[in-house]
C-alpha cells in the first residue's frame, strides 16, 4: 500500500486560540478515510491548515512524498489535492459549467476537460439540465453535487470533503454517498470529514475520531464501529 | 429642437468614454472591494501620455496609436500599484484602502505637477466633422465614442470568454473558493487591478484627443466616474456603461435650458436621489 498523503503533528488555531494538537494522519492510495467527530472538534481547520488557509504552527503535510507545508492554496490545488469545503462555497454569481470550469483551472485538468465533463454529467445528470443555470439559484442539494462535482473536474489525486450530509435532505445524502462508494470503486483517495459518524463510518475503509482537537481513536472503520467508547458517545448505542 | 439634438448626441458620445472610466473603477471595487482614489490622476496621466507620445512636440505618434501604448502602460501601473499599495491591505478594513490609494493619488499628482505644471495642455488633433441631418458631430468625440464601445465589448469578451476573465470572475465571487480550485487569487487579483488602472488610462486618452486638460483634470472625471459608478450599480460594468450614457445626455442637456456651472449641480442631486431611492443603482441587485 501506498500513502498519498500524510499530514504529521499538525498544530494550528486562529490568533492565539489553539485548536489542534499534534493531529497525524495517513491516506492510502485508493481508499477512503474518513474523518469523524462533533461540531466544534477543529476537523475543518485541519482542512483548512492542509489546504494553507490557515497556518499551522507545528508539523507539516506530505503530499506524493514531498513537504508541500508552506505552498499556497492554489499551488497545492493545482498538484492535486483538492478540497471540497464546508458550505460549498460555489461561485454563485455563475452558471454551473462556469463552475465546473473553474474547477478545471489548473493545467493539469484542463486537458482531460471534457472527458471529465462527460464523466461528471453521467454521474449528476441533474447538472447537465441547469448547466447554463446560476448556482446561487440551485437547491441545497443540487449546490452540494456542483461543489462534488467542481471538485472531481480539479482532476484529484486525493479529494477531501468536508460535510458533505450538512443540511440535506436524508435521501440525498443517501445518493451523494452512493457517489462516495461509486468514486472509491474508480480507485480515489478520499478524506471525508463529517458530523453523521454512522453514514461515514460505514462506507470509509479506515476512520479517525476527533476530540477537542486531537486524534482521540483510528482505526479500520468497522473497527472503530465497534469500539465500545465510539457506540456510546456518537453512535448513540 | 435642432440644437437640442445636437447637444444630446454629443453629449451621448462623451457618456460612452465617461463610462469606460466608470467600468474601471467599478471593476476594481467588485472584484476587490477597493475604492480606488488614485482612479483621476490615472485617467490624468492617460491624457499625458496622449500629449507626450503623440502631442505637437511629442514623440510623433499617432493619438490613436498612442492610445494603444498608454493602455498598455496603464496595465503595467495597475500591477504596480496593486503590489505597492493594495495586496498588503486587503483584508484591512475600508479605510486603509482609501487611505493607500488617496497616497498614491497624492504621489502622482505631486509629480506630475512638478513635471507638467498645472498650466493647461492640449493635442491638436482633429478630424473633422460629420454632418448628420441637421447635426454636427465631432469627428474625435465619434471616435472616441466606438473606441470606447469596442473596448466595452472586448472587455465583456474577456471577463465572460477567456479563462483569465473567468478566473476574475471567480475572484471576485468568491476568492477563497477561487484559491482552492487553483486559481492564483493574487495574480488575479493584480490583473483586475491593471485591467481597471488600464480603462482609466484609455478613457484619459480619449478624453485628450478633444479636451484640454492639466494634471489635476482627472478628479473632475473621477467624481464623474463615482456618479456613474453609484447610479449604474457598484461591481456592475453594464451599469457603469448605462451610468456614462445617463451622465452623458445630461451634459449635452442641461446646458441648453441652464447655465452649464449648474451641470454637477443636477449630476450630485442626482447621485442623492439614486443613494436615497435605489442605493444599490439602476442594474445592482436587491
Amino acid at each position: 500500500m501506498t500513502t498519498v498523503m500524510e499530514v504529521n503533528g499538525i498544530a494550528s488555531g486562529y490568533g492565539e486560540v489553539q485548536i489542534l494538537w499534534n493531529v497525524s494522519l495517513k491516506l492510502e492510495k485508493g481508499k477512503l478515510t474518513s474523518l469523524v467527530g462533533s461540531n466544534g472538534v477543529g476537523k475543518t481547520t485541519l482542512l483548512k491548515t492542509i489546504m494553507g488557509l490557515v497556518k499551522p504552527w507545528q508539523g507539516n503535510v506530505v503530499f506524493h512524498g514531498k513537504d508541500i507545508t508552506g505552498l499556497a492554496p492554489h499551488t497545492k490545488a493545482s498538484q492535486g489535492l483538492v478540497l471540497v469545503p464546508e458550505g460549498r462555497q460555489l461561485f454563485t454569481d455563475m452558471s454551473v459549467y462556469e463552475n465546473l470550469e473553474m474547477g478545471a483551472f489548473s493545467k493539469r485538468s484542463k486537458a482531460n476537460f471534457h472527458q471529465n465533463l462527460e464523466k461528471v454529467y453521467d454521474m449528476f445528470p441533474r447538472l447537465k439540465e441547469r448547466a447554463s443555470q446560476k448556482t446561487g439559484t440551485l437547491s441545497g442539494g443540487e449546490q452540494q453535487m456542483v461543489a462534488v462535482a467542481r471538485g472531481l473536474m480539479s482532476e484529484p489525486d486525493v479529494l477531501m470533503i468536508d460535510e458533505l450530509s450538512l443540511g440535506l435532505a436524508p435521501f440525498l445524502v443517501l445518493d451523494l454517498f452512493e457517489i462516495l462508494r461509486r468514486l472509491r470503486k474508480e480507485g480515489l483517495t478520499m478524506l471525508l470529514v463529517e458530523q453523521n459518524v454512522q453514514m461515514a463510518l460505514a462506507v470509509s475503509d479506515y476512520a479517525y475520531v476527533v476530540a477537542d482537537g486531537r486524534v482521540e481513536i483510528e482505526g479500520p472503520s468497522n473497527e472503530v464501529a465497534a469500539n465500545a467508547k465510539v457506540r456510546e458517545a456518537y453512535l448513540g448505542i | 429642437m435642432d440644437h437640442l439634438v445636437a447637444s444630446l448626441a454629443d453629449g451621448l458620445l462623451l457618456g460612452f468614454v465617461y463610462g469606460l472610466a466608470a467600468m474601471g473603477l467599478t471593476i476594481i471595487f467588485g472584484v476587490m472591494d477597493v475604492v480606488n482614489l488614485a482612479h483621476g490622476p490615472l485617467i490624468a496621466l492617460g491624457m499625458f501620455g496622449i500629449l507626450l507620445l503623440a502631442g505637437a512636440s511629442g514623440a510623433g505618434l499617432h493619438p490613436y496609436v498612442a492610445l494603444i501604448v498608454v493602455a498598455f502602460i496603464g496595465l503595467a501601473f495597475g500591477f504596480i500599484i496593486y503590489f505597492i499599495a493594495v495586496h498588503r491591505i486587503l483584508e484591512a478594513p475600508h479605510l486603509s484602502s482609501l487611505l493607500s490609494t488617496f497616497s498614491i493619488n497624492m504621489m502622482i499628482i505631486g509629480v506630475g505637477t512638478a513635471v507638467f505644471t498645472t498650466s493647461p495642455q492640449n493635442v491638436e488633433f482633429s478630424l473633422g466633422s460629420v454632418q448628420i441631418g441637421s447635426v454636427t458631430l465631432l469627428g474625435t468625440r465619434l471616435v472616441a465614442a466606438l473606441i470606447a464601445l469596442s473596448v466595452t465589448g472586448l472587455l465583456y469578451l474577456f471577463l465572460y470568454r477567456t479563462p483569465p476573465g473567468k478566473a476574475i470572475r471567480a475572484v471576485a465571487n468568491n476568492r477563497a473558493a477561487a484559491e482552492l480550485m487553483g486559481i492564483p487569487a493574487t495574480q488575479t487579483l493584480a490583473l483586475s487591478f491593471g485591467i481597471g488602472s488600464m480603462l482609466a488610462m484609455l478613457s484619459g486618452g480619449l478624453i485628450a484627443t478633444f479636451f484640454s486638460f492639466n494634471i489635476l483634470s482627472g478628479g473632475i472625471y473621477e467624481l464623474k466616474s463615482f456618479v456613474i459608478v453609484v447610479l449604474g450599480g457598484l461591481g456592475n460594468p453594464t451599469g457603469a456603461l448605462l451610468g456614462g450614457l445617463i451622465l452623458g445626455a445630461i451634459e449635452g442637456i442641461v446646458p441648453t435650458f441652464m447655465p452649464v456651472s449648474w451641470v454637477p449641480v443636477i449630476e450630485f442631486l442626482l447621485f442623492v436621489i439614486i443613494m436615497v431611492v435605489r442605493p444599490s443603482g439602476l442594474l445592482g441587485e436587491r
